[in-house]
């Protein structure tokens, strides 16, 4: 769908405002992304190297393995991560076709 | 949006599963509801439970239709998102009162719940209907069987980035949203605000909520769920799947010490429950109850015990005093063995499921007028003959609000609740029916 | 096998659920929808993790509105839970898309495959892809049908005066509905009047029992006819017609003399008030203020000796009359109540040992006990008393002796622990210095109020003992020279399952809860019971109160044990229902019925001789292009759609309609036809 530039310029100016409201959670929550992505940016170093179980993938980047846990089942739930199958009493997980080049 | 001021008989306070059956019950009799949720979806919490006993009914089976009923009834006005903020006494009966609809930042009469800005958005947050074990973004529908089903967004956890409003395909999104508040005018109110667990950390002996493996029922109801995050019963440390599991009764009832002397009356049925189909999904797992007394009361709740225990779910008469944990995170439960010559041992499992008690949820008092009894839940003055009463004349209680009880019970009471709230309007609305007769037989 | 046949403008939208993995655990849902896309008319066929949320109608609603389709199968769980919503949600849709509710079809998935079939995934997912292809044969066949709907009495009948039936009929009347009670004995209030108390707070039962009793019979809504049974019931929700037959009271309304009129009577019988402890004569009221304020003859034992008469025989008529009458009605509360368990001679020394009693009648005992220091019993002073948990309740098939019906008591009776403890802290506080040993399995004080009961007994010197449900208790006498009677010997697992000998001058058997025998009521309303006995619901969360009889509703403890607030809160949640059927003054039928071809009838009659159903299927002059002649006519208000006309019929005129012959054909021959080969896995 297309904007009007004035449109557009309208939309920009109220979510200016809005952020400026929320200046203290939009902060912190940008701070949360940046942790988020750094997170995910090893993870998903682990898992281009093939399917992994999460205690290996904990092992290799030195993160607790309940937040690479979390992680994992986040990127599933939004198609990003695929369970490819159980090795021994762990799911193997690897990176989505469609994300992994 | 709209201010919209709306007029009804009665409304219900609360869109759990005792709430929607009173809205339900009434609306079915011809009477105007509003049923109002705090929450941007109805279903309470019901609806994260994955199969309910003693039918092992999915539970969505049971609670959604119940749900789209309440959507869809012409008799109802649905306000979800919404909080009462005030109530005032209408002038010849009833009440009138203030509620705030908060900004969902999405036109919920344009948003078709496609999910597309939810997949757009960067951020994931923990999961609240997930227990936090699963991710949801800060913009988003709250649950795949959500009613209504349109996203709203979380303001407090966004970074205010705008790529949901780029994605949006129906121009749903405005972020100049405020909240609104607007009157409701009605003859009666139902509460049925429903009730809290245990919090995680209450009990210091039990790892005060800090044990990656000790975690509460429902937390398994969300495992075991079909829509559960991980997908499978995996424990949260690190994945694995678990073989041997335990639950620890009465983790917060019938316990002086967290002052909740009750009996939560659900927990030995949801437990037993929760054993019946772990042992379908791992079959190989060894599951444990630790049980001061098996409280299988309700029809049909008996027999239930009986096949769990013929099933080989292994029961303990124990009282567990401790639950620590070893080096690979295993929790190890300090039990005193009851039958076994009150013996003291320790075990360790892979994952120990706290049967959590049910607390109450919400005061009434300062907003309602409707005082509260030493447990905590909503006063009920006469409880053998009207157990839907208050003490606030036209005020009704019904649910967990009322009181620990299952969903059958729930949903019972709401009837009751939804016929003396119908009782109440129709003996005001009319004078009272043996005045009427004194009156017809003195015009006779 | 003929290839199924594509039927013009038939668009058929299938959908199979998931069934939060109750289907899809052992189903391939994926698969099944594969193999039916392939179908003729089948223009999409999806799948759902739950069909029956709103999102999963939506799907049917938008397939509707957007592609056209006018045929819907679900396949899903059981018909009896979800066909109905299905049916709105095509109402719905229908709307606008001018679409009758009744073409769909509804395919049981889960109750006929995954949970039937769970170790084949395989054979259970080409059952389920023949069960629906079934279900889409008889699609291309469904015709629009229309509902009956007809006028409803707004006057329901009430069975059981108890406290249920009070309540339901307090709820129903003030909610402007005529109510009719009837009350088998001669009474109002069934077992609540025979306690002093009630937990949790220790209100006085018959002061609050006489309150509702009061608001009852005052409302002008309300009859209320006590010895009175209803012997015959015909018709159908909102018009029922019930035969009710009410026995003579013996006495009337101008009768003073009860006083005297009971002292000369030499028939002296025991007083079921007080379990047989008691006597009563055979003119009697059930308890001081006992509503109807008038005594009662009680037939089967007064002989007519006629000494009463000669007291004052105003107000007194010793023959009883029974007489019949009929109402008309929308819809029946059953609330027929229960009664106590009676043990076997010889259950615990029931029956064979004085000293073993009941708790009802340990109640009535405490009532009757004045108010000395000491509780005397059989003539001796009550030292120890002894309470046994879970008599006639939770017996585990295969360990504990049947009962003469071949029933196992399998059930929790769910009052007696709090009612045991409840009685444990009376007798503490009339009797301190007692010893009270209560032998209890578990202990289920699960109510609001209840823990504190047994926390108070705990802290009042009760003494608990604990055994297994496999290893009950035995009641034996003592041995000569023991200063009780009796002793229970129980292993007691709270001291290492040490066997132990508790003496026992009073043994109180916490007997449990058993439904009031009322086959007669099951029949006449063609309800059902469940294997315990108890009045069956449809389901326990969706229909609660509700029976698989349209108009007929439970209250209280004819559907399972519950205490005061649980029975009152089912009855109002029953009156909810009644106020739901019949507030609005009419009520609608499904369109199941026989419906007669009258081309093809020669009004043989065959069909009218087979039907069970009064009126449902008649004979009548009917006019066809200006001949008459004999044909067989429907009144769909009376025919419940059995079909046993339609196999009856040798012209095979007949149909039910929605479940036509060739309806039937059409899902037989899609069984038996070959399964649609898949072009590739989903």
């Amino acid at each position: 769908m297309t904007l009007t530039r004035e449109e557009a310029k309208q939309r920009t100016a109220i979510l200016k405002q809005v952020r400026d409201q929320h200046q203290e959670t939009v902060d912190r929550t940008r701070a949360r992304l940046k942790d988020q992505q750094t997170v995910r940016r090893q993870i998903c170093q682990q898992l281009r190297g093939g399917p992994k179980i999460v205690p290996e993938i904990a092992e290799a980047t030195g993160l607790p393995a309940h937040e690479v846990l979390w992680h994992i089942t986040a990127m599933k739930k939004y198609d990003l991560v695929v369970e490819v199958g159980q090795c021994g009493e762990y799911y193997q997980y690897a990176m989505a076709k469609e994300t992994e080049s | 949006m709209t201010v919209k001021n709306v007029h009804v008989d009665v409304l219900v306070v609360g869109g759990g599963i005792a709430g929607m059956q009173s809205a339900l019950d009434l609306a079915d009799q011809g009477y105007r509801v509003a049923l109002v949720e705090k929450e941007p979806s109805i279903g309470g919490k019901m609806i994260m439970l994955s199969k309910v006993f003693p039918t092992l009914d999915c539970c969505s089976c049971i609670t959604t239709p119940k749900m789209s009923a309440v959507a869809h009834h012409d008799n109802i006005e649905l306000l979800t998102y919404c909080d009462v903020q005030a109530i005032g006494d209408r002038p010849g009966g009833g009440f009138v009162i203030d509620v705030v609809q908060k900004p969902r930042y999405v036109d919920i009469d344009t948003c078709t719940g496609c999910r597309q800005c939810e997949y757009v958005c960067p951020i994931d947050l923990p999961s609240q209907f997930d227990r936090e074990l699963g991710a949801v973004r800060a913009i988003r529908v709250p649950f795949s069987t959500a009613v209504p089903q349109k996203a709203f967004l979380d303001i407090d956890n966004c970074i205010l980035c705008g790529k949901c409003q780029q994605a949006c395909p129906v121009e749903a999104i405005d972020f100049a949203q405020q909240p609104e508040t607007f009157t409701v005018e009605a003859g009666a109110i139902i509460l049925a605000t429903g009730f809290e667990l245990t919090p995680a950390g209450a009990k210091a002996e039990y790892g005060a909520g800090e044990l990656l493996n000790v975690v509460d029922a429902l937390v398994m109801e969300r495992l075991l769920a079909p829509t559960g995050p991980y997908g499978h019963v995996l424990r949260p440390s690190d994945g694995k799947e678990p073989d041997s599991i335990a639950y620890v009764q009465c983790a917060g009832s019938r316990d002086k010490t967290l002052g909740v002397e009750y009996c939560s009356r659900v927990c030995c049925m949801y437990a037993i429950k929760q054993a019946m189909l772990l042992s379908g999904a791992l079959p190989l797992a060894d599951i444990t109850i630790y049980y001061m007394d098996i409280r299988t009361f309700g029809k049909g709740h008996e027999q239930f015990y009986q096949n769990a225990k013929a099933m080989g779910i292994e029961f303990v008469k124990g009282k567990v005093a401790r639950i620590t944990e070893d080096e690979d995170k295993n929790p190890v439960v300090r039990v005193e063995l009851i039958e076994d010559g009150s013996k003291v041992v320790e075990r360790a499992h892979d994952l120990v499921v706290l049967s959590v008690g049910m607390l109450p949820g919400y005061n009434p008092k300062s907003l309602y007028g409707v005082p509260v009894a030493d447990d905590g839940f909503a006063a009920i003055p006469a409880p053998n003959i009207r157990p839907s009463v208050t003490p606030k004349p036209g005020i009704f209680v019904t649910g967990a609000a009322a009181g620990p009880m299952d969903i059958v019970d729930s949903i019972v009471l709401a009837g009751a609740a939804a016929a003396e709230a119908a009782a109440y309007l129709e003996e005001v609305r009319t004078p009272s029916p043996q005045r009427a007769a004194i009156e017809e037989a003195v015009h006779a | 096998m003929p290839e199924p046949r594509s039927n013009g403008d038939v668009r058929i939208g299938v959908y199979v659920c998931y069934c939060g993995g109750n289907i899809s655990d052992v189903v391939d849902c994926e698969q099944v929808a594969a193999a039916l896309r392939t179908l003729p008319n089948v223009v999409v066929a999806r799948t759902d993790m739950s069909m029956c949320s709103d999102a999963g109608q939506a799907l049917i609603e938008t397939d509707i509105l957007e592609h056209g389709i006018n045929r819907v199968v679900v396949g899903a769980c059981a018909p009896s839970l979800h066909e109905r919503t299905f049916r709105n949600t095509i109402a719905r849709a229908g709307l606008d898309a001018g679409l009758n509710p009744y073409l769909y079809h509804h395919v049981g998935l889960r109750e006929q495959v995954s949970w039937v079939h769970q170790g084949n995934p395989q054979k259970a997912t080409e059952k389920a892809i023949r069960l629906m292809m079934a279900g889409i044969a008889k699609a291309r066949m469904l015709e629009p049908l229309e509902p009956t709907v007809l006028d409803a009495e707004q006057h329901a009948l009430v069975i059981g005066g108890g406290v249920a039936g009070l309540r339901a009929a307090w709820d129903i009347a003030r909610r402007g509905i005529r109510v009719t009670l009837i009350e088998k004995s001669p009474f109002l209030g069934g077992h609540m009047a025979q306690l002093e108390t009630t937990f949790p707070a220790g209100e006085d039962a018959r002061a609050a029992l006489g309150d509702l009793i009061d608001q009852v019979v005052a409302h002008p809504l309300v009859t209320v006819h006590t010895r009175a049974e209803l012997t015959g019931v015909s018709g159908y929700v909102g018009n029922f017609q019930a035969q009710i037959t009410q026995q003579s009271r013996g006495v009337s309304q101008g009768f003073t003399h009860f006083a005297e009129a009971a002292e000369v009577c030499p028939v002296e019988v025991p007083d079921e008030f007080d379990y047989g402890m008691t006597t009563r004569k055979a003119i009697y009221r059930a308890y001081p203020g006992a509503y109807p304020d008038l005594p009662a003859i009680d037939w089967a034992h007064c002989d007519a000796c006629g000494k009463c008469l000669s007291v004052n025989g105003t107000g007194l008529d010793l023959e009883n009359k029974p007489a019949t009458f009929d109402l008309n009605v929308g819809a029946f509360v059953v609330a027929t109540g229960f009664r106590p368990y009676e043990p076997r001679r010889g259950e615990y020394g029931y029956d064979e040992h004085p000293e073993v009693i009941t708790l009802p009648q340990m109640i009535r005992l405490l009532a009757l006990a004045g108010d000395g220091p000491d509780l005397l019993w059989n003539g001796r002073t009550v030292k120890n008393v002894a309470l046994i948990h879970c008599v006639g309740s939770r017996e585990i098939p295969g360990v504990h002796e049947p009962q003469p019906d071949g029933q196992v008591n399998d059930y929790c009776s769910r009052v007696c622990c709090t009612a045991t403890l409840h009685l444990a802290t009376e007798l503490r506080e009339r009797y301190p210095h007692l010893n009270i040993f209560d032998i209890h399995e578990d202990i289920r004080t699960y109510g609001r109020g209840h823990e504190d009961i047994y926390t108070e007994a705990a802290a009042n010197r009760v003494g608990f003992l604990r055994f297994h449900g496999d290893e009950r208790p035995d009641v034996l006498p003592a041995p000569d020279g023991d200063s009780s009677p009796l002793l229970v010997r129980v292993k007691d697992y709270l001291t290492w399952g040490e066997e132990l000998d508790v003496p026992a001058d009073l043994v109180v058997l916490a007997t449990g809860i058993l439904p009031s025998p009322v086959d007669d009521i099951i029949s006449l309303l063609k309800i059902s019971a469940g294997t315990d006995r108890f009045l069956l619901e449809v389901h326990p969360k969706l229909q609660p109160v509700e029976t698989a009889v349209p108009g007929v509703v439970l209250a209280g403890t004819a559907q399972g044990p519950m205490n005061i607030q649980e029975a009152s809160a089912a009855a109002s949640a029953a009156a909810a229902k009644v106020a739901v059927l019949l507030g609005q003054g009419s009520v609608k039928l499904e369109p199941f019925v026989a419906r007669v071809n009258h081309a093809l009838c020669d009004g043989s009659g065959e069909c009218v001789a087979v039907c069970a159903y009064e009126d449902a299927i008649t004979l009548q002059t009917v006019s066809d292009n200006g001949q008459t002649a004999q044909k067989a006519v429907v009144t769909p208000a009376n025919c419940v759609g059995c079909g046993v006309c339609v196999s009856a019929c040798p012209n095979h005129a007949i149909d039910v309609q929605g479940w036509t012959l060739a309806q039937y054909d059409a899902m037989l021959d899609a069984l038996a036809a070959p399964l649609p080969v898949l072009e590739s896995a989903t």
